[in-house]
């Protein structure tokens, strides 16, 4: 009998960047880069994992933006050439390298790996979701939602009616393509704000994952911490993050990452190589910006001095660390159990993109960490969240503190001096759906495409991913272009529909260039007339 | 330069700087901070400028007055305190003294010897803990997924969250 469990989640998002106007976007390449890096090896580990017997579980969070992207015919089209184009770019390192004992093998390396990525999509047919969807049918992964377009929920609580369409949308969305609705909710960025949890409840979603104080503060003060869920009065559990999984993977100092045997993110033949040489390659051609094709170690401290990546020593140390951390959980689950009468659970949420990604070596260390611990220990299980509410624990009632896993912990990130002007627009814009949606009960035709049109500009101006890079400082200019843009086009709509005069032929641009969710239903936005539920901040 | 795509669509029109209301909307930051974004209409502008020349007080400053509440609406306010504000912002973080409170703002105007005039107020916010709660009441409780039907009949039936939220005084009840 397992002493504790570990539930470890792994969210992936990205914001809906589909640019058919351009033929090569660096925005797309963000989805093109986490599909080679993070997904496909994931899902292949897992896979393998299966196939040989290994029993897991994971929870995995998949955004709605990033599945509208992944069942995108245009996106996939494009992303069969992106991957044919690096496809030629490593046979072309290939011969560059031939002979060379340090970077032959790596270049075969990379080959190996963009081959397989091709194999693979060839075997889902260019889809990701059946493969997904395979795994949680044979209860490997349990898959779970977040708000349509990652919105940043506590900033928009002034209009609960906008979390309720982002909410149920995502909630209809999933069902739609896994052919069930989600158990869980991903809270975008962990943000959590009093009166949420009513409006989760009311879908049906059972649990939320908070950050640590999202547990740890609530009120009254919960008698086993962050290693027991809380439930609120609503209904929903809790889940809280443990603080120190999150270290061992995340901190810049002590965190697995960094190793020196690991390879290097910020070395990357892009920027070494003639451009005549690498130019074509590039995407878009002839700019230097990242093809995944990076032959360094970490080496050491600094980015001057890199030694040549060694593979087999990289994954001796994805090893090492896959057992310092199940060791660590051992440990901790023992001690916790010691002291809980229960057996505890720890939370461990960590963005997708970090494995495979940031971290090249990060699907092989999960790989090692799920046969560690199915074959070499038995006092750590591992559990989905939905698992561990089955056993029937009785939880304690308590109210989650507002909070999130951002830099300071509460909602700074999203609303200082660099993004702030936003919030008056989107609280506008969804004062305005909800008055046009509830004016317009049963519309039809263009007036309904018009609404839904409406909806999704809404949806698409409130994600999380503007106002974060915009405090972030690197693609400021895009991530305000498509905050403005998203907006403009909301106002059009809505003085079109206020007007009755539908611009058809504009119209039908719009719902070409921003075509998220096709089934989006724009009612999600009616009122909920005078009887605001209790605890959800209101204008007044 | 937006390309022509983004023009057609977006219409060359960008956002506006303001919506011609009165407005005045307070949002958490974290334990100690929060965001305030307002906006005077032309008419209410209008309105503070006549009654001012008439009272013949013209030296009215504009001013925030920040009311500090226990946990929750129904109670009367535990104290305030107030921000003079420059008559061009539309915008101010407020530092305030007390996490996991309540709290709401009025925009007004103080003039010499005359009473606070409100002209806008705004929605209550509670601000998050800073730290464990004292409160160590234990109370546990199965969870019970009734919810769950709830999600099917909207699949269903395509529920809107109208009709979804008429039914809550019920579920209050219990």
């Amino acid at each position: 009998m397992a002493q504790g469990f570990l539930a470890l989640i792994l969210h992936a998002h990205l914001p809906y960047v589909r640019h058919p106007e351009y033929d090569h976007s660096l925005e797309e390449k963000w989805f093109f880069e986490a599909i080679t890096e993070c997904y496909i090896p994931l899902l292949m580990v897992f896979e393998k994992l299966r196939d040989e017997g290994v029993d897991f579980r994971l929870t995995f969070s998949l955004s709605p933006t990033l599945l509208a992207m992944m069942e995108d015919p245009l996106l996939q089209e494009r992303y069969r050439k992106y991957l044919q184009g690096l496809q030629n770019l490593a046979r072309l390192e290939e011969e560059r390298t031939a002979g060379d004992p340090s970077f032959a093998p790596l270049a075969r390396l990379y080959r190996e790996h963009f081959d397989a990525a091709a194999a693979y999509l060839e075997r889902y047919g260019g889809r990701l979701v059946p493969a997904f969807r395979r795994l949680a049918e044979e209860n490997y992964l349990e898959l779970i939602t977040t708000a349509s377009t990652h919105a940043y929920l506590p900033l928009l609580l002034l209009q609960p009616e906008s979390i309720y369409a982002q909410l149920a949308n995502a909630v209809q969305y999933h069902a739609s393509l896994f052919g069930e609705p989600p158990r869980g909710l991903w809270l975008p960025e962990c943000a959590y704000e009093h009166g949420l949890d009513e409006i989760i409840s009311e879908l049906g979603l059972q649990y939320i994952i908070t950050a640590t104080h999202g547990v740890l503060y609530a009120t009254p003060r919960p008698k086993y911490g962050v290693y027991s869920p809380i439930l609120t009065r609503s209904g929903v559990a809790v889940f809280g993050r443990d603080p120190e999984t999150s270290k061992q993977v995340w901190s810049a100092q002590e965190g697995y990452p960094g190793d020196y045997d690991y390879r290097e993110f910020y070395r990357d033949i892009a920027y070494d190589l003639p451009l005549e040489y690498i130019g074509p390659y590039l995407h878009p051609p002839g700019l230097r910006s990242d093809t995944g094709i990076k032959y360094y170690r970490i080496t050491c401290e600094g980015l001057e001095y890199k030694e040549p990546y060694q593979p087999h020593r990289a994954r001796e140390k994805a090893a090492l660390h896959a057992g310092n951390f199940m060791f660590n959980r051992q440990q901790q689950v023992s001690y916790l159990a010691s002291l809980m009468g229960r057996p505890p659970i720890v939370i461990s949420p960590y963005d997708a993109e970090l494995f495979g990604h940031w971290w090249f070596e990060g699907p092989q260390w999960l790989d090692f960490l799920f046969r560690k611990i199915a074959f070499d220990q038995a006092d750590v299980k591992l559990i989905t969240p939905g698992e561990y509410l089955d056993l029937g624990y009785p939880l304690q009632l308590a109210e989650p503190n507002p909070s999130s896993w951002g830099d300071k912990g509460y909602h700074e990130v999203w609303l200082n001096g660099s993004n702030d002007w936003l919030y008056r627009h989107l609280h506008k814009a969804a004062a305005d759906m909800i008055r046009l949606a509830t004016a317009h009960p049963r519309a039809e035709g263009l007036l309904e495409r018009a609404l839904r049109q409406a909806a999704r500009e809404l949806m698409l101006a409130q994600s999380s991913d503007w106002p974060f890079i915009m405090t972030s400082g690197t693609t400021v200019e895009y991530a305000r272009s498509r905050a403005v843009s998203h907006l403009v086009r909301f106002r059009l709509l809505q003085r079109q529909i206020d007007e009755g005069n539908i611009d058809a032929e504009w119209l039908k641009r719009l719902e070409e260039a921003d075509n998220i969710f096709p089934q989006l239903d724009y009612r999600l936005y009616q009122d909920f007339e005078s009887s605001v539920p209790a605890g959800i901040a209101g204008v007044v | 330069m937006a390309d022509p795509q983004t023009y057609y669509l977006n219409r060359g029109e960008s956002l506006p700087e303001r919506y011609g209301e009165d407005r005045l909307v307070i949002l958490p930051r974290d334990p100690h901070n929060i965001f305030a974004y307002w906006e005077i209409s032309p008419q209410t502008r209008e309105a503070l400028a006549r009654r001012a020349s008439e009272e013949g007080c013209p030296e009215f400053a504009l001013c925030l007055r920040v009311y500090k509440y226990g946990w929750g609406e129904g109670e009367d306010a535990e104290g305030f305190f107030d921000l003079e504000v420059s008559g061009d912002i539309n915008n101010w973080y407020i530092a305030v003294p007390h996490a996991d409170r309540c709290y709401r703002v009025e925009l007004g105007c103080k003039a010499p010897g005359r009473s606070f005039q409100s002209l806008l107020r705004s929605n209550l916010i509670r601000t998050p803990r800073d730290s464990l709660s004292d409160l160590i009441d234990e109370q546990w409780q199965l969870p019970d997924w009734k919810a769950q039907k709830l999600f099917r009949r909207i699949s269903l039936y395509h529920l809107s969250s109208a009709e979804f939220f008429r039914r809550r005084p019920e579920a209050k009840r219990k």
